[in-house]
């Protein structure tokens, strides 16, 4: 099979994928393309939104229709480090201590409701998502490839949850919420029942080797002098405004830029566009971007940060 | 469980600042028109608090209309018109009070700042002294602030992507500041540079305030307890040697006629026809007049003609102006300390000034023929009545006990023997007109202090004075000072210095306190360049500064010449320093091109947002036009590889060219009927 073919293989792949993906999820399109884009920008993913509305149901059927391996984490209070990276057991038989590894080792890790866990247990997983692997007494284990952790969160739901502060929301590519569904949907769903049922009849249309394809198809995506200008004015603009408390970091610009690469090449498109940047930037951006106003109340409004976002996007000017 | 978020302190809502700007340019006026005004409009503002707080509820259009009309009546009524500075004012107040009840939109809160700026504006008609400055400037940033918050603040859902941006207190207060700041070079240029017409265009004020220093008559016997006012009469800069302390004598109105308790003007006399004979050297001096609400000017005795065309230089040596002194005023002045006049008296003149009421003060009358009689020259008997003063034993004292009414005189110089300069003049010239000899009141000023901090004599109500003339043969009016025989002191100290216990009260705290007056003199050296340099700046002070920057024989034409130019390159240093903020790039020639494109399309109603990218743009166009697609679509598309397509760091010179041509060529037509989808 010669490399043209395989592009066009996987390109047909990733259409196949996302449909899979919108029959699951109905009426959330753009949602699901984005959560496509942030895996094959090689980012890792936060759906928040409020119980219900099909978060969990949407990593689920994003492992099934991938094809990775994958493990379920579901987050309490009580859980800790050990419970996700693993623990060493003395072995009697070979009289020494044997690491036995935690759900962490697989592909694609489900990290249900990350906000209900104590900070330690937090930091242990954003530390292997930033580092891609984990570290057990003096052993470094290294994740498998590719590795992926796509994490839910609730908002709303401030008792006994721990907010994740700004340095670890910044391991997130992107944050993607989902919203209520519309009429339309809404009754679909209302008739249909739980949609969960169907993700195990969902084929995986991609492989581990395809995705990895993928990723590296999207790094060739071209990324133009005019456009780098764009992105640095609305870099920029975040950190001459006096309302943010914090601009977005070089890792956030080198992130949209990625992202972009990932929506132009699901676009079918060989460069990156001021389009694409602007598709994006909402779910890159809006996790990263705090307000003063609400800086005094933990964890940064959602909505303040998309407004942010789209006003952004309203006020600078594509360069011609 | 869900728990409540805290809610995030709400700013003050606009409105609030805009009725605090409407409140602070009401008060500002509330001495200027009668307080039900204040109260009025006052109680306008806190009916539209009271809407925007609670329950109150804001009146209807026709009971806003009837409210109006009712509000311009009873200022009518007040006034008996409605032109003029105070009644404009008064209706300016109530109406923008008014106004702030049917305030609704973004638009009406912009229109009642204006309002208050107007009212601030007209605020500065009316006191234009220094100690207001940081009241109008504390005014000004109100209303900026106001106007701050109303643009930033957040508006309908039509304007939805306007993230509600609300700002701080703070904030508002340091942008109010900071944009009065950037304003500051314009309002100096303008100040300095825009053509100043001659005249006072401000000088609208004619209030009949109060009169602290001189008065127009006099009457000794009434008064009990003279109080010194501290308040400043006037500033006086010599030009050169000032003349000696005991020949300062200011003066101000002569008063000829007397009716046995009171002097008066009596008759305006003529203008001065006959030279007068200098003796002692010229002085030279510039005077800061503060307004006395009289027409006299105040001028170092004797003055030698009249300052302006406007003041007449009568006979008596008065200067008399056909206006009252509202507002402070300077002008330049020669006088000598000497003078003679060898032109006779006229015989009108001289019955005027050996008047005297019938069967008044006989004593004084008996008096004075005696010693008339016993002199043998007019100066021999004027040397008698001294002697007479001085021996009698007078004494002087501000706190005199009251003469009777019949025979002031009479009182005085027999029983009582007390006074001040009011007295002893007074006195001094009846027992003169009684022996014969012309003679008249003067009043004015005698002294003033010296001030460090700006080099200028500074006499205070205070230093107020009355001393005698008398006309002798040969000599012609002959200044003669009782009070000098019998408190020679008062000609080198002030009223303070000599009875500093008869004096109100924060004048002894700044006699007890020398670090008090050494702080009012330099305040008052500060007021006195206010006055001098800022409000007093007029045409002829601006053509000054024009010669000094090399204008030759500047005229107003040159000013605006000035002005403009310099107004020019302050817009242009402000557009350079703007155009750099937003670091545009100058657009190369495929951005020229698409520019080109743009501009076809805006011209047929198809304008790209600044934010969209050439794909979107297409698509918006398509929807509104999808006859176009076919032509637009695909020149975009070009656009779009070339400028952000793999080649587009090096692209070819002859697609460029292609893509130029085809921009070119597009010929896109207006619609002929507006579709609506």
């Amino acid at each position: 099979m010669n490399a043209a073919a395989a592009r066009d293989c996987d390109a047909a792949a990733l259409r196949r994928a996302l449909q899979a993906l919108e029959s699951v999820v109905l009426g959330k399109p753009r949602q699901v393309r984005l959560c496509l884009t942030c895996l094959l920008a090689r980012g890792h993913l936060l759906i928040e939104d409020v119980p219900g509305v099909g978060k969990t149901t949407l990593a689920h059927a994003l492992a099934q229709v991938l094809g990775l391996a994958w493990q379920r984490v579901q987050f309490t209070s009580d859980l800790l480090p050990a419970d996700i990276i693993g623990v060493s057991i003395f072995d009697r038989a070979s009289q020494q201590f044997k690491f036995r590894q935690g759900p962490i080792f697989t592909q694609l890790l489900l990290a249900d409701e990350v906000n209900r866990a104590s900070p330690r247990t937090q930091s242990a997983l954003l530390e292997a998502m930033e580092e891609r692997q984990v570290s057990v007494d003096v052993t470094t284990y290294r994740l498998p490839e590719p590795f992926f952790v796509v994490a839910t969160q609730n908002p709303h739901e401030q008792l006994g949850t721990f907010p994740l502060p700004e340095s670890q929301l910044d391991r997130f590519l992107m944050r993607v919420t989902l919203g209520y569904p519309d009429a339309a949907h809404e009754r679909e769903l209302l008739r249909s029942g739980d949609r969960r049922d169907l993700i195990p009849a969902l084929e995986p249309v991609l492989g581990p080797e395809a995705l990895i394809r993928a990723q590296q198809a999207v790094r060739a995506i071209h990324v133009s002098e005019s456009l780098l200008n764009y992105a640095q004015c609305l870099i920029a603009r975040t950190r001459e405004r006096p309302d943010f408390r914090l601009g977005l970091s070089p890792r956030a610009g080198q992130g949209l830029i990625r992202c972009a690469q990932a929506w132009a090449h699901l676009a079918g498109r060989s460069a990156v566009l001021p389009e694409d940047v602007q598709s994006v930037l909402p779910a890159v951006v809006a996790h990263r971007l705090e307000r003063r106003e609400t800086a005094s109340h933990g964890s940064p409004g959602f909505t303040a940060g998309t407004d942010a976002a789209d006003e952004l996007i309203r006020t600078v000017p594509v360069p011609i | 469980m869900i728990t409540a978020r805290p809610v995030p302190r709400q700013p003050l809502p606009p409105l609030l600042w805009v009725c605090g700007a409407s409140a602070a340019a009401v008060l500002l006026h509330a001495t200027e028109v009668p307080p039900w005004i204040t109260i009025s409009a006052l109680g306008l503002v806190g009916w539209r608090l009271a809407a925007l707080l609670g329950p109150a509820r804001l009146p209807g259009g026709v009971a806003r209309a009837a409210l109006s009309l009712a509000l311009v009546a009873a200022v009518f009524a007040q006034f008996g018109t409605l032109d003029g500075l105070v009644p404009g004012t008064a209706l300016l107040m109530l109406m923008a009070a008014v106004k702030l009840l049917e305030t609704r939109s973004r638009r009406d809160q912009y229109v009642v700042i204006g309002g208050a700026l107007f009212l601030l504006l007209a605020g500065c008609l009316y006191g234009q002294a220094l100690a207001w400055v940081p009241l109008y400037g504390a005014d000004a940033l109100l209303c900026c602030s106001a106007l701050a918050v109303v643009a930033y603040a957040p508006v309908t859902d039509t304007e939805a992507f306007a993230a509600p941006i609300g700002l701080a207190t703070r904030e508002v207060l340091a942008l109010a500041g900071r944009t009065l700041l950037y304003a500051m070079p314009l309002a100096i240029l303008l100040f300095l540079f825009f053509p100043r017409l001659p005249g006072h265009f401000w000088a609208l004020t004619s209030g009949e305030n109060a009169v602290t220093g001189l008065g127009s008559t006099l009457t000794p016997g009434s008064i009990t307890s003279l109080t010194a006012s501290y308040e400043i009469a006037f500033r006086v800069r010599f030009d050169g040697r000032p003349p000696p302390r005991d020949k300062r004598y200011w003066r101000g109105f002569v008063m000829q006629h007397f009716d046995g308790a009171t002097w008066t003007v009596g008759w305006l006399p003529p203008g001065l026809t006959q030279r007068l004979e200098c003796l002692s050297r010229p002085y030279r001096y510039r005077i800061y007049l503060e307004p006395t609400f009289r027409r006299w000017w105040l001028a170092l005795d004797t003055v030698m003609g009249s300052p302006s065309a406007s003041v007449r230089y009568t006979s008596d040596y008065q200067l008399i102006a056909a206006h009252r002194v509202t507002r402070p005023l300077t002008y330049s002045a020669v006088s000598c300390t000497r003078v003679r006049s060898l032109a006779p008296l006229a015989p009108a003149a001289r019955r005027e000034d050996t008047q005297l009421p019938p069967g008044r003060n006989p004593r004084t009358r008996a008096l004075a023929l005696r010693l008339r009689r016993r002199a043998g020259s007019d100066v021999a008997f004027v040397q008698s009545v001294l002697a007479f003063l001085r021996t009698g034993g007078f004494s002087y004292s501000l706190t005199p006990p009251p003469l009777g009414p019949r025979n002031p005189v009479d009182d005085f110089l027999f029983h009582t023997r007390t006074g001040f300069c009011g007295h002893y003049a007074s006195a001094f010239v009846d027992m003169m007109r009684a022996g014969g000899v012309p003679a008249r009141v003067v009043t004015g000023y005698l002294g003033g202090k010296w001030n460090p901090y700006d080099g200028t004599l500074i006499v205070r109500q205070s230093d107020a004075h009355a001393w005698a003339e008398v006309w002798l043969h040969g000599r012609g009016w002959t200044r003669v000072d009782p009070t000098a025989v019998i408190e020679p002191e008062r000609l080198y100290h002030g009223i303070l210095d000599l009875l500093p216990h008869s004096v109100s009260a924060p004048e002894r705290l700044v006699h007890a306190w020398p670090w008090l007056g050494t702080a009012l003199e330099r305040w008052e050296a500060l007021n006195g360049w206010w006055n001098d340099r800022v409000v007093d700046f007029n045409s002829r002070a601006q053509l000054n500064l024009l010669a000094d920057l090399g204008f030759r024989s500047p005229q107003l034409r040159d000013a605006g010449w000035a002005f403009a130019v310099t107004l020019l390159s302050w817009l242009a240093w402000v557009s350079w320093q703007l155009g750099k903020a937003v670091g545009e790039p100058v657009p190369d020639r495929l951005g020229r091109a698409y520019a080109q494109l743009c501009r076809k399309l805006t011209r047929i109603g198809l304008p790209r947002g600044g934010h969209q990218g050439p794909l979107a743009y297409a698509q918006a166009i398509m929807r509104r036009r999808p006859d176009l697609a076919a032509h637009v679509g695909p020149l975009l598309e070009h656009y779009a590889e070339l400028r952000f397509g793999s080649g587009s760091e090096r692209a070819h010179d002859r697609d460029l060219r292609a893509f130029e041509r085809a921009v070119a060529r597009l010929a896109v037509r207006r619609r002929e009927r507006p579709l609506r989808t």
